[in-house]
């Protein structure tokens, strides 16, 4: 099992370097191949761990391995650490595979001059941060692959480097990112001070028999759950997802869909102890999941680029895994995380080939009729919109309500107030998927997109690179769902269970029950958003809630006024007032008052023969004076 | 009486010999400090004799006043006493400094006699006759201070080549004779 | 001994020497900064002989003909350079060669 993490481990890394290492030396066309074969290395490695883990006791399958001791200061020791669990595992298993998918579509999808080397070698790097990140068997190095998935998303939003919106959206996102980071780092400073360690052991059983006075373990589960938000794009630091679609697609769809967002989910299972000794911040991460997944939907019933509306989704869907992790219910969670991952890579990746069809056109007003002209990617995604509304039989059905039912069965007023607002959730995800999918693919086709539809006639939709992986995960979205039939079988639930047991379990009857609620309002999204549609109108058509709706509820206005500004302004006044006069000018001081002290001391170079000879005959009156005195 | 014949031509050559040093010193014309030198180094011949010094005495008058003031005076004849540079050189701080330093120097060995005489430098040792004889001389010469005398004749072997060399014409002023001559 | 003491031969070599070094530092001409030297040479003369006599050893006369005889080279290797600046037409001042300024 060990053999084969360390495998997934360094695959990519291994994968990372060879491509920095060869520079120019390969093509664009050999990294890809480099690259993908990485990437799937990996996934054959995490196979491979997972089936011996398989095989093995439902109550042996964690290993934590050291390599080596990595930092060591006084008493507080860290080692580099791997974790091998059945959490771990699950993740391993989707970052390698989604993501080996996806960097096998971006061969097609990248196809260009040679620069694409540079976004091939950060992809590796990105799976190999995101894999020490779930792998970390210690919170030090959890961090470590925290940041370094932080670096990677940066890296690739900015990769059209030449765009400033790109290069602004990549600094937003690494600086939401490094606020999340920071407040977690000092979150672990807390652990550190009254721990003495970070290893998982240590803090979780600290956490659980109260070692921990209740300050202090809320404090550190504030930290942790700040660092998810964060990373997770949940409201209030959410404001950089949606720009992160300046990325290439298949970036949106690796980084932004299926893995980097979700580690904020990944984290707070991982760390559940924590949680649930202080459970007023599991509730807030309830609350705030809910929060942000009715905010995002229905800001995505007003955009018109086709990446920002799957963006927008990929902000709900995070809040109903927080909803799930914040009731206790870790294996649903994790599950919503699974199927999330097939059908959100799908349609950002379906996404991309319509992009790609139609020469790079975003504004869904500008397409439509696609259905014709594309009918492989017609089909996966609306087999990716039906799994995301959660029809059944379909993932997205399996998995999203038995959240909103362990909501339910949680009870109290924070229970049901979260049941609603996932239930309200379900109906507005209905209204902006189909919205979508009728605007991209049924109608006319608008006025300019025919011409260019035509002019790719003669190399269909999209290489096969870009078809293979959108036909397995369409083939994913549709039957992942059917490893977790509530009351049939439950073996994802089983698998996660020794790791994080949850706290809520739902009888079979409420499953059912919720499951038709969904199901039903997200029918009902389906068919008004269709009415809609044919009529030829917006579905939020009041002036005011359009317009804020249409301005993201004014957030990034908001922190622009709050902390852009003020920053600016205080690092111009300390550029003008400080660095200028005090800084620079101390040093002008010290580099002149050199100059001048040199000046004076070359002055005594006369050169003249008798200076010397009377410096030498007045050292040897003084000295003869010093011996005359001292004898 | 002897004490006091002694004691006159002591004062007498000490006499002379600061005279004449101060001439050689403040002399413009280079050849009267020459001449002044010459009767510099024939006092202290004298005073070597009166301090059993035969044998330096002796080599003072030949090799200093003989050979080394006769070369000098070739220079100076040979140069035909130009006056190029006026008396003194430096800034007037600069001659300021060297008189003070020079009575500087000489008041803190004045001091130090002063303070010792009557101690370590009043118990002469009791010599006889031959002590400055040249035999004497000759024998330390060749024994004890063996490495001396060999060093030093090293040291003129050096000076002599040294002298030629510098005396030597360089191409530029041979090539400049030989288009004169032509 | 009669007559003065061997004080008085000391005190007269330190005046001798003192009027050299102020001899050396003031003047101008190359010539007499080297006649100047060889005044303070003399004086460390007559304070070997004079040492010697306080000593009984004839180490102090031994030294003094070593000093005379490296007296003597340096003299000529002195002159031939005054000579050989001569030849160049050079300024004999010593002042003028300031190649060592700065």
């Amino acid at each position: 099992m060990i053999t084969g993490a360390w495998v997934c481990l360094l695959a990519p890394l291994a994968g990372f370097l060879a491509i920095l290492l060869a520079g120019t030396r390969i093509t664009r066309r050999q990294a890809g191949i480099v690259s993908t074969a990485s990437v799937f290395v990996g996934f054959a490695g995490a196979l491979v761990a997972f089936l011996d883990a398989w095989s093995r006791d439902p109550d042996d399958r964690t290993e934590l391995t050291t390599a080596w001791t990595w930092l060591k200061a006084g008493e507080f020791e860290v080692g580099l650490q791997l974790l091998v669990d059945p959490l771990s595992l699950v993740m391993m298993l989707i970052v390698t595979g989604v993501g080996g998918l996806i960097v096998l579509y971006s061969n097609g999808y990248m196809a260009g001059e040679d620069e694409e080397r540079r976004y091939f070698a950060y992809m590796a790097f990105f799976v190999f941060s995101m894999l020490m990140l779930v792998m970390g068997g210690n919170l030090l190095l959890l961090l470590v692959g925290w940041g370094l998935v932080g670096l990677a998303s940066y890296l690739l939003i900015g990769y059209y480097h030449d765009r400033t919106s790109a290069v602004a959206a990549a600094k937003k996102a690494f600086v939401i990112n490094a606020l999340g980071d920071a407040i977690m780092a000092l979150g672990f400073f807390l652990l550190v001070a009254k721990l003495g360690s970070l290893d998982f052991g240590v803090v979780f059983d600290a956490a659980e028999s109260g070692e921990l006075s209740d300050t202090v373990v809320t404090l550190a589960a504030l930290a942790l759950l700040g660092g998810a938000v964060a990373k997770s794009a949940q409201i209030p630091f959410h404001t950089w997802l949606p720009d992160a679609m300046e990325g290439p697609t298949p970036v949106s769809a690796l980084i932004h869909a299926a893995t980097m967002v979700t580690a904020g989910v990944y984290l707070i299972c991982r760390t559940h102890p924590v949680f649930e000794a202080a459970p007023d911040v599991q509730h807030l991460a309830a609350i705030i999941g809910m929060v942000t997944l009715l905010v995002a939907g229905v800001v995505a019933l007003v955009q018109w680029d086709i990446k920002r509306v799957i963006a927008y989704s990929t902000m709900s869907q995070i809040g109903y895994m927080f909803v799930g992790a914040g009731v206790g219910a870790y294996g649903f969670a994790m599950f919503h995380l699974f199927t999330h991952a097939f059908f959100k890579a799908l349609l950002f990746l379906a996404a991309g080939m319509v992009i790609h069809h139609l020469h790079g056109e975003q504004d869904i007003r500008k397409m439509g009729g696609l259905k014709s002209s594309m009918p492989f990617t017609h089909v996966t995604f609306l087999v990716g919109t039906l799994a995301l509304i959660g029809i059944p039989p379909l993932s997205g059905f399996w998995s999203k309500d038995a959240i909103v039912s362990s909501a339910g069965a949680m009870g109290g007023v924070l229970g049901w107030t979260l049941y609603v607002g996932c239930l309200v959730g379900a109906l507005l995800t209905g209204l902006y998927a189909m919205r979508l999918y009728f605007y991209v693919f049924r109608g006319e086709p608008a006025a300019g997109a025919a011409p260019a539809a035509a002019e790719h006639g003669h190399h269909g939709e999209g290489p096969q690179s870009m078809k293979i992986p959108v036909a397995v995960l369409a083939v994913g979205s549709a039957i992942a769902g059917l490893l977790q039939i509530p009351g049939v079988w439950e073996p994802f639930d089983t698998w996660i269970d020794p790791v994080a047991e949850p706290l809520v379990h739902p009888s079979v009857a409420e499953d059912y029950l919720t499951s038709l609620f969904a199901v039903t309002l997200g029918t009902i999204g389906i068919y008004l958003a269709w009415r809609a549609f044919t009529a030829g109108r917006e579905l939020v058509r009041a002036g005011g809630v359009r317009t804020a709706l249409e301005h993201k509820l004014w957030f990034d206005e908001l922190y622009d006024a709050v902390f852009s500004r003020p920053a600016q302004a205080i690092a111009v006044g300390l550029r003008d007032r400080f660095e200028g006069p005090v800084v620079q000018g101390g040093l002008d001081e010290v580099a002149e008052g050199t100059l001048r002290g040199a000046a004076a001391t070359s002055a005594a170079q006369t050169g003249l023969l008798r200076t010397y000879a009377l410096a030498i005959t007045i050292s040897v009156a003084v000295l003869a004076l010093v011996f005359l005195v001292v004898r | 009486m002897e004490n006091f014949l002694v004691w006159v031509i002591w004062l007498v050559a000490a006499g002379a010999c600061l005279v004449t040093g101060l001439r050689v010193v403040t002399a413009s014309n280079p050849f009267s400090s020459a001449l002044s030198l010459i009767g510099n180094l024939a006092s202290l011949a004298v005073l070597y004799l009166l301090a059993s010094g035969e044998f330096v005495a002796a080599a003072q008058v030949l090799v200093y006043a003989g050979a080394v003031m006769v070369m000098f005076l070739f220079v100076i004849a040979y140069l035909g006493g130009r006056a190029d540079a006026p008396w003194a050189g430096g800034t007037r701080t600069i001659q300021i400094a060297s008189v003070v330093t020079a009575a500087a120097l000489l008041a803190v060995t004045l001091v130090a006699l002063m303070l010792d005489a009557g101690g370590r430098l009043s118990d002469e040792a009791d010599v006889d006759r031959a002590f400055g004889s040249p035999a004497e001389m000759g024998r330390y010469f060749l024994t004890d201070q063996l490495l001396a005398f060999e060093i030093t004749s090293i040291v003129l072997l050096v000076a002599a080549v040294g002298g030629v060399v510098l005396g030597m014409r360089s191409e530029a002023e041979a090539l400049a004779d030989a288009e004169e001559t032509a | 001994m009669s007559g003065p003491g061997i004080p008085w031969y000391l005190a007269i070599s330190a005046m001798l020497f003192s009027i050299g070094v102020a001899g050396v530092l003031l003047r101008r001409s190359p010539l007499i900064v080297l006649l100047s030297l060889e005044i303070m040479l003399n004086a460390s003369n007559l304070a070997f002989v004079g040492f010697s006599r306080l000593f009984g050893e004839m180490d102090g006369q031994v030294f003094a003909l070593a000093v005379m005889a490296v007296a003597a080279a340096e003299v000529c290797v002195g002159l031939g350079l005054i000579v050989a600046m001569a030849r160049r037409n050079l300024a004999l001042d010593v002042d003028s060669f300031t190649e060592l300024r700065g």
